[in-house]
Parts: structure tokens; sequence; C-alpha cells
């Protein structure tokens, strides 16, 4: 364990909850220190969305493969289970035989994927989705980085609903779903650029992120500002300048 | 039919939508969006549904009531310019006031919430009709006793805002509005409407064909429907780059 590494993270996503924040682009920091932290190939923060799908908000890696195994737990895997038992599961070989979830578990090992682990985001009795670490290495988790992986769960959950007015129950469902469709607008503008500029998806959310940070603007705005606009010149011309 | 482990998800928009296949057979016409208004008042046990199409920045063209107090709680958020359908097109989320009594309300919509409480709404749920930075209209809905929903009929309505979405959606040139409201026009409904290929073709589609985000996936629904193909299926395969839709001529 990098402590060093394990207290700047903890720095960081505080600093981030001080101020306004975009939610998805604080969840890819999450999933992306999670992958360092915890010796993890990938990381992906899944949430259950109400109409029953498990929905990706944020991974380590924007490439499609990814997200598919994400995506295909809304089938059977490890996130499904661990959002309806509300705990910690986990699958230590994937290559083995007698998998308990033969498709999840042939598509994970075919992108290189052997150990797997899911671990709930829980608000009071409610459990809102999964932070699901991948591993190249078959094997357990050491069970210190799994305790360390449950707290940034729990940061999280607690920068997805970071409303200042938790008081109604409602407040939670409202923000999910803003949460969602921000990732949608940000999946537009993926594409937009990566046919723009013929690059994959994973750099193009670079790209993305990359310019809202230096432009000190949120993720989504910038997204969206460029999939409405009529041009798909990236960065966009000048407008204003940025402030700071 | 159904897996063991089958995803709740295609059970409920199954259901909802085999709810306005059925509701609108019921009436001899076509699946439309009065059809997603007067099933989502009775499967959420609701007092009455509108319906609004977002032509300008607002909720501004009402395309079906299910009755006069809907009509009047559609209209005053239009002539005052604040409410929970203002508010849905902003933040691109549902706003749930499950009790209009609920001071924060008064505070939120100072002219719209004693209104709509004189109205006779103890309750009203608005949900944005958006995929993404494309906004379609927004479904408001109301009860007359206050009161949450439960989580089913959250993931109903959700689902039926979903298939109101995909109507108004549903021609490339945005005039989805005929007589009977955007109808589906017998297009096979496509459930998997929340996958990332979708939203990142839709994506490349906008410069491939030079369009808007809502003409480019309208024209990724229209070409599937022709190809009889999944929605997600042809997406995966723009997002691949083993398809190119080109420019319509003229």
């Amino acid at each position: 364990m990098d402590t060093e590494l394990l207290s700047d993270t903890f720095v960081d996503l505080a600093d981030t909850m001080v101020a306004d924040f975009d939610v998805i682009d604080f969840l890819h920091l999450l999933t992306d220190r999670s992958v360092r932290l915890l010796a993890a190939s990938a990381a992906g923060v899944v949430l259950a969305d109400p109409r029953g799908e498990l929905r990706v908000a944020a991974a380590s890696s924007e490439e499609a493969e990814l997200l598919e195994l994400f995506q295909l737990q809304n089938d059977q895997g490890p996130c499904l289970e661990c959002f309806r038992t509300g705990r910690p599961v986990t699958a230590r070989d994937l290559t083995g035989p007698l998998q308990r979830w033969p498709r999840f578990a042939d598509a994970a090992a075919q992108s290189g994927f052997r150990a797997v682990e899911a671990l709930p985001m829980r608000l009071r009795d409610q459990v809102i989705g999964a932070l699901n670490l991948f591993r190249a290495e078959p094997g357990p988790f050491d069970p210190a980085d799994l305790r360390i992986a449950q707290a940034l769960a729990d940061v999280a959950t607690i920068g997805l609903l970071h409303a200042r007015n938790l008081r109604r129950r409602e407040t939670v469902a409202e923000q999910l779903q803003a949460a969602l469709n921000s990732r949608v607008v940000i999946e537009q503008a993926k594409g937009k650029l990566a046919e723009r500029l013929s690059i994959d998806m994973d750099r193009a959310f670079q790209m993305l992120r990359d310019y809202a940070r230096n432009t000190n603007q949120h993720l989504t705005d910038v997204a969206r500002d460029f999939v409405d606009r009529a041009t798909a010149e990236f960065p966009p011309p000048a407008r204003r300048q940025p402030p700071g | 039919m159904a897996r063991p482990d089958a995803p709740v998800a295609d059970s409920r928009a199954l259901v909802a939508w085999g709810r306005l296949a059925a509701h609108a057979a019921a009436h001899g016409r076509r699946v439309s969006v009065a059809d997603v208004c007067a099933v989502a008042v009775s499967s959420a046990r609701l007092s009455g549904a509108w319906l609004a199409a977002a032509r300008g920045g607002g909720p501004d063209f009402v395309m079906c009531v299910t009755d006069p107090v809907c009509e009047q709680l559609a209209e005053l958020q239009l002539m005052l310019g604040e409410g929970p359908c203002h508010d849905v097109l902003a933040s691109a989320a549902p706003v749930l006031a499950a009790d209009l009594g609920d001071e924060e309300f008064s505070r939120r919509w100072p002219a719209f919430t004693p209104a709509a409480r004189q109205l006779g709404a103890g309750a009203v749920f608005a949900f944005p009709l958006i995929v993404g930075v494309i906004r379609a209209g927004v479904l408001g809905l109301y009860r007359g006793s206050p009161g949450p929903l439960s989580e089913g009929q959250l993931g109903d309505l959700l689902v039926l805002a979903d298939a109101a979405t995909v109507m108004l959606l549903g021609s490339a040139d945005g005039d989805a509005e005929n007589e009977d409201g955007a109808a589906l026009d017998g297009q096979a409904p496509d459930l998997a409407l929340h996958r990332a290929e979708i939203d990142q073709a839709t994506g490349m589609l906008t410069v491939q064909l030079g369009v808007s985000a809502a003409a480019a996936f309208a024209r990724l629904r229209a070409y599937a429907y022709s190809q009889d193909r999944r929605l997600a299926d042809v997406a995966g395969d723009i997002v691949a780059r083993r398809l190119r839709l080109h420019r319509d001529p003229g």
C-alpha cells in the first residue's frame, strides 16, 4: 500500500467536494485512484437505475470493452449480486471451472481479468450502486485493501449525493438521474470527438476532461456545449477567457 | 421465457410497452403520447398526467392532458415561468414533489405552489424527456393527495418517460406531432435505450451526417428499423467503425 498516495487521494477527493464539482469527473478520479491504490487493473462505479438497470457512471478506462463488462452485469455478475444483497461480492478466479456467472466470467477472462470484487455503495438502508474492481491476477484481494476500497465506495456515495439537502428521500432519486444523464451527455461528446479526430473513446474522454480542467469548467458542461455546437472544432474557438 | 437471473429492466420495460399497446388498441389507434399519459396515471395511481414538448427552451407546447386540472397546471407554469416542468429541463433530472405542503416547494416556486394546491394538487412529479443533450419535453403528473412514489412506480414512470421520449424524437426533421400527438408509427419499441454505444454512435453521427444530436439519434433509429436490426447492434457497428451512415442527398 502506497500510504502517501492514499492520503493524497483522500485529500484530493475532499478538496473536490468542498466546492461545486462535476460528479462524473469526481467519480472518474475515484476509479483512477482505486486502480493505482489497490493494485487493480480496472475499476468502475456502477449505479442502480430505478428502471431496474445497472448503469456505468465512471470507469478507469473508457474503452468500450471495459464498459461492456459493466453492462453485461445487468444479466449476471458480482455487481448485480452486490446490488441485490448489499454486501461485498468477490470472484477469485474467473478462469476456473464451475463459474457462478459463466457469461460474465467468459467475457471478463477474454478481456484479461482473472479476479473481480464488487463493493456496495450504501446510503442508510438503500444500495445505490457498486464499486467494481478488476484484477489481472487470480487470488483474493488483500483484506486491508478491501477496507480502503469500501471507504472509497462510501466516498463515491457521498460525492454522488452531494446535494446540500438530503432531507427528502426523493432527492437521492433525483441526483441519481441527473448523474446518469450527465453520463449520457459525456458519451455523446466522446462519440462526436472520436469521429472528428479519428481517435478512440478513451482518448476522446481524456481530451474532454483535460480541456475541462484546464479551462476550469465542469466536464458535463464542456461535453454539452461541444455536442450542441454546430461545428465539431475542438478545442472550441475561444468565446471568452477561462476564469482564473 | 424469462431467465431466472433476467434483468428487471427488460421485464419492467416490456410490461410498460405491453400496457401502452393494450391501451392504444382499446382506443383503436396507434400508440401515442396520449397512451403514455393514461398508462402513467393508472400504473402509478395518480390523478392526472400531461405532456409538453420543448420547442424552445421551456415546456412550451402542451400535447396532451388527461383532465382539466392538468391543463391548468401546465398552463400555470408557462404563464409563471416557474415550476417543476421548468426545473426538470434545466437540471435534466426528475422533480419529485411528493408533498406540495412542504415549505421547500413554496420557497422554490412561490407563485406556482399555492396556485397548484388551490387547483387540488397535493403532489406533483415531473420527468424530463431527455437523452443527453437532446431535449424532447416533459412528462408532468399530479396526485390530489400528497405522498411519495414507490420504487416500483418510479421505475415504471421512468420507463414510460423513455417511451414518450422515443415517440417525440420519432422523426428526423423534428416534426413529430400530428393530430394524435407523436406516435410510434408501427415501429417495434427498442428496450435497450440506455447503452453507451447508442450515445457514442449518436455523437459520431452528428459529424458523419452534419446534423444535430436529435436528428442523428432519429437517423440511427430509422436506420436500425429499416434494416430490422436492434438499435444497440447498429450503434455497436458504428462505434467499431464497421458502419458509416451518409448524408441525405438534397
